[in-house]
């Protein structure tokens, strides 16, 4: 900041410091809540199908419990992802021609054929594979509107032959290499869009897909520890301890690598300090302190790295009860404190001017297109689609092939 | 899973296929004759797209901060009331360096109250205090390498050949991703339309004859426009070209603005 | 050896992929405008209609055509520059219909360039109003000729 005048202004509110471009001084920033959670949606959608190939791609035998919970929390959240794009559009009713005429110099218009693929090639179809032998045997024994809706998801394909079943689990797991890239590039492809935008030094920034694909990593585990531990509670089943110290591992070293790597963008930030680093200390010291400092940081980094640490070399000295209860309150932690770093990301990058010479001032508001109201719908329908999910395909009254995920080789034999 | 979805999806694109089928080409054919009767007999005929290359200059030194061009740009392209501007007036204030500081000048103080539509207030620094003091005009830069174009994720805005950056306002979205990647604050979400908007250089004014109406109506001739393919060495933007040393806003974005300026100052962004 | 049989979970999902990317190419068809490309990415029929407007300023040119009279004495002296929208307002409707006269402006509207302020250029005349004169600007001044008294 060179300069510190207030625009003397009749007409427009003095809602904004220093000055700003005129257009830019309209009463609501362009992109308000729900584009907040759309890459919090996104980023919960690629975690969580990481967290799944854990399971399949790397063997990891005690995850077993949450595979298939964290394929149907991925899929139900990608099946919401798109709306809070689709309702901040000021045009709805167009949204068609993304896909029709696909401008290929844009990043929001791959992202529509990123998401397509990852919806239908990627993550329909490793359910599809995963879930073919067991939906075939629900719908002989299940009667009534529930065995229909089994006996249409199979396709009419009823081969149970230990042949077909190698093969289902062969295309899985093909299916799981695939898809860690395609995570990767969903997410990736949502920092792009942000990270693409060279005129707004918040966001034009290298590093700024790879943080989003970190931190999408760990709200993903996040969410399946929340998910997991909540299903059980539900059930009254007991936690199974050693799947869910492996999730607290993973989300302590997701948590780690994706801090380290955040520190990092500040650092060169700091150090480089170019044309905007000014105004953006202010964002830091004033207008995103709370969001920033506490809800990122603290909240977010700092508490769950703290509550997950000494767990990984404690482990056998805590009981049982106590670590659910920290892993638990670490994973909410850091759900919030990813949903507030998707908020500094975006909000954050539109409460200074483009002139770098003055900040604007944002309250969310109850109602609108742009009211939290509207935010807190769309973040709880991923939730409501979940449950009707497990209700149908985790159901406890329905015997499960008990194949293993990531055990393709035995199946072949 | 996969069936009952993908064939639901594939059902509702057979569906909005079918649908475009019988619905949307009839309703343009209909549209296209529509068209051809009204908005032909408006728009000029005779004017070839490739044939011109239009460009803007601003002479920094010229602009007296009268307004006039906010409020005729407001005025001929209907631009809502309120902070929506497709060209504005900065004025910069330069103060003087506090004695024995040791700096060359003081801070910077730019306001534009109402895009300078009704003029400006008295400067917030005594006269006798300023170093330097001027009004600098905004538009579209007219990028070479447009960001705004670069990221419109359907193709609504547009490099027309003859180089002026155009929205469709029938095919705009309206997500604000343009708004988003223009470095220069040129482009605003009409809350009228829900679409964005943008300075056209008044195509349905170029396209007459016509100047742009901040060109026209500016008293100073500040503002400087003509066509580059067909300007003759008398051309006012000739002559601007060759008596000036020009510049253009945020050099380092790389996107090479075709709006150029003389007379500014390292304080204008 | 046995003949390849495409095992049937893989013939359905082809058929769907097929099924799918098919519609996609139909959709397409049919729901892209018809001039889209005709120069760019875009709709080539925007161009046309975006220079279908009317214009709302008549522009120096209409003026001249019947006063041309005065538009030779304007060029003369110091306002040659003006536009006579500048002063006489948004005039088109007087240019398409002579009978409909254009807004006449006062003094108030001399004092929006010519008060003066240091953010104004050295070399433009400006004045401050309250040490000039308190009458009205033409007692003294002829607006098509500033220089000269009436």
């Amino acid at each position: 900041m060179t300069n510190e005048m207030t625009n003397i202004v009749v007409e427009v509110l003095p809602r904004f410091e220093g000055y700003v471009y005129p257009n830019e001084a309209s009463l609501h920033p362009l992109w308000g809540f729900l584009i907040v959670l759309y890459p919090y949606i996104t980023g919960l959608v690629a975690g969580a199908f990481i967290m799944a190939s854990l399971v399949r791609v790397f063997k990891v035998r005690a995850l077993e419990p949450v595979y298939r919970l964290s394929l149907l929390t991925s899929f139900s959240f990608l099946l919401c992802a798109t709306l809070p794009l689709l309702f901040h559009l000021g045009h709805p009713e167009r949204c068609f021609e993304i896909m029709m005429t696909p401008h290929l110099t844009s990043p929001m218009a791959i992202f529509g054929f990123v998401y397509a693929w990852y919806l239908m090639a990627v993550l329909l179809l490793e359910l599809w594979f995963d879930y073919r032998q067991d939906l075939v045997e629900w719908a002989k024994v299940t009667p009534g509107f529930k065995g229909i809706i089994y006996r249409a998801f199979t396709v009419g394909v009823t081969d149970e032959s230990p042949p077909a079943v190698a093969l289902d689990m062969k295309m899985g797991r093909i299916l799981s290499v695939v898809g860690i890239p395609s995570a990767f590039l969903l997410h990736g492809y949502v920092g792009f869009i942000f990270g693409s935008i060279k005129a707004n030094p918040w966001w034009g920034n290298g590093l700024t897909p790879i943080i989003f694909i970190l931190s999408a990593i760990v709200s993903g585990i996040a969410l399946c520890v929340f998910n997991y531990m909540v299903l059980t509670w539900i059930r009254r089943h007991t936690v199974d301890m050693r799947c869910l110290d492996t999730m607290a591992m993973f989300l302590f070293y997701a948590l780690v690598v994706d801090a380290a790597v955040e520190g990092l963008d500040w650092l060169h930030r700091g150090f480089a300090a170019e044309e905007g680093f000014s105004v953006m200390q202010i964002m830091i010291r004033e207008k995103l302190f709370y969001t920033l400092n506490l809800g990122q940081v603290t909240i977010g980094t700092l508490l769950p790295l703290l509550l997950l640490g000494p767990l990984q070399l404690l482990r056998r000295r805590v009981p049982e009860l106590v670590r659910r209860r920290m892993i638990f309150s670490s994973a909410v932690m850091i759900l919030i404190g990813v949903l507030a770093m998707r908020w500094n990301v975006v909000i954050g990058g539109q409460l200074f001017s483009k002139s770098l010479r003055g900040v604007m001032g944002y309250k969310l508001e109850f109602a609108g297109v742009e009211g939290w109201w509207l935010g807190v719908v769309l973040l709880s329908l991923p939730f409501i689609i979940l449950t009707v999910l497990v209700k149908l395909f985790l159901s406890e009254r329905l015997p499960s092939s008990g194949h293993i995920p990531q055990d393709s080789a035995a199946g072949e034999g | 899973m996969k069936t009952q979805y993908s064939r639901r999806g594939a059902l509702s694109r057979l569906g909005g296929a079918i649908a475009g089928l019988l619905t949307l080409s009839a309703a343009r054919t209909v549209k296209a004759a529509v068209q051809k009767v009204f908005v032909a007999s408006g728009a000029p005929k005779d004017y070839d797209t490739t044939k011109h290359k239009w460009l803007m200059c601003i002479d920094v030194n010229k602009c007296i901060g009268c307004g006039l061009c906010v409020e005729a740009c407001k005025k001929e392209n209907g631009v809502p009331e309120g902070p929506y501007f497709r060209t504005w007036i900065e004025r910069y204030v330069i103060p003087k360096p506090e004695p024995g500081s040791g700096q060359t000048r003081g801070e910077t103080l730019v306001d534009s109250p109402n895009g300078g539509m009704h003029g400006f207030p008295p400067t917030p620094v005594p006269k006798d205090q300023i170093e330097h003091s001027f009004f600098v005009p905004k538009l579209c830069n007219l990028c070479e390498h447009s960001p705004c174009v670069q990221v419109c994720p359907v193709g609504a805005t547009f490099d027309a050949p003859d180089g002026a950056v155009l929205i469709d306002p029938k095919y705009c979205i309206g997500c604000g991703f343009c708004i988003q990647a223009c470095p220069y604050g040129c482009r605003f979400l009409s809350p009228v339309t829900k679409t964005a908007e943008k300075c056209t250089l008044c195509y349905h004014r170029i396209t007459r004859g016509l100047k742009p109406a901040c060109v026209e109506i500016c008293p100073t001739q500040a503002r400087i426009f003509g066509d580059l393919k067909n300007a003759g060495p008398d051309a006012p933007i000739r002559k601007f070209y060759e008596n000036n040393r020009v510049s253009v806003l945020k050099p380092h974005l790389g996107t090479e603005p075709r709006l150029l300026y003389a007379g500014l100052d390292k304080e204008v962004r | 050896m046995r003949r390849f049989k495409l095992p049937p979970q893989i013939l359905r999902l082809v058929l769907l992929t097929l099924a799918i990317v098919g519609s996609y190419l139909i959709a397409r068809a049919f729901l892209t405008p018809a001039s889209f490309g005709e120069f760019g990415w875009y709709r080539g029929e925007a161009l046309v209609e975006l220079r279908s407007r009317p214009p709302v300023y008549a522009g120096k040119q209409a003026c001249d055509e019947c006063h041309s009279d005065q538009l030779q004495k304007l060029a003369k002296f110091e306002h040659q520059t003006l536009s006579c929208e500048a002063c006489h307002g948004v005039s088109r409707e007087h240019a398409d219909n002579p009978d409909v006269l254009p807004v006449k402006l006062t003094g108030s509207h001399c004092i929006r360039c010519h008060e003066a302020n240091p953010s104004r250029p050295k070399w433009f005349k400006q004045i401050v109003v309250r040490d000039h004169y308190s009458g009205k600007c033409t007692e003294c001044h002829v607006p098509h000729q500033p220089s000269q008294t009436p």
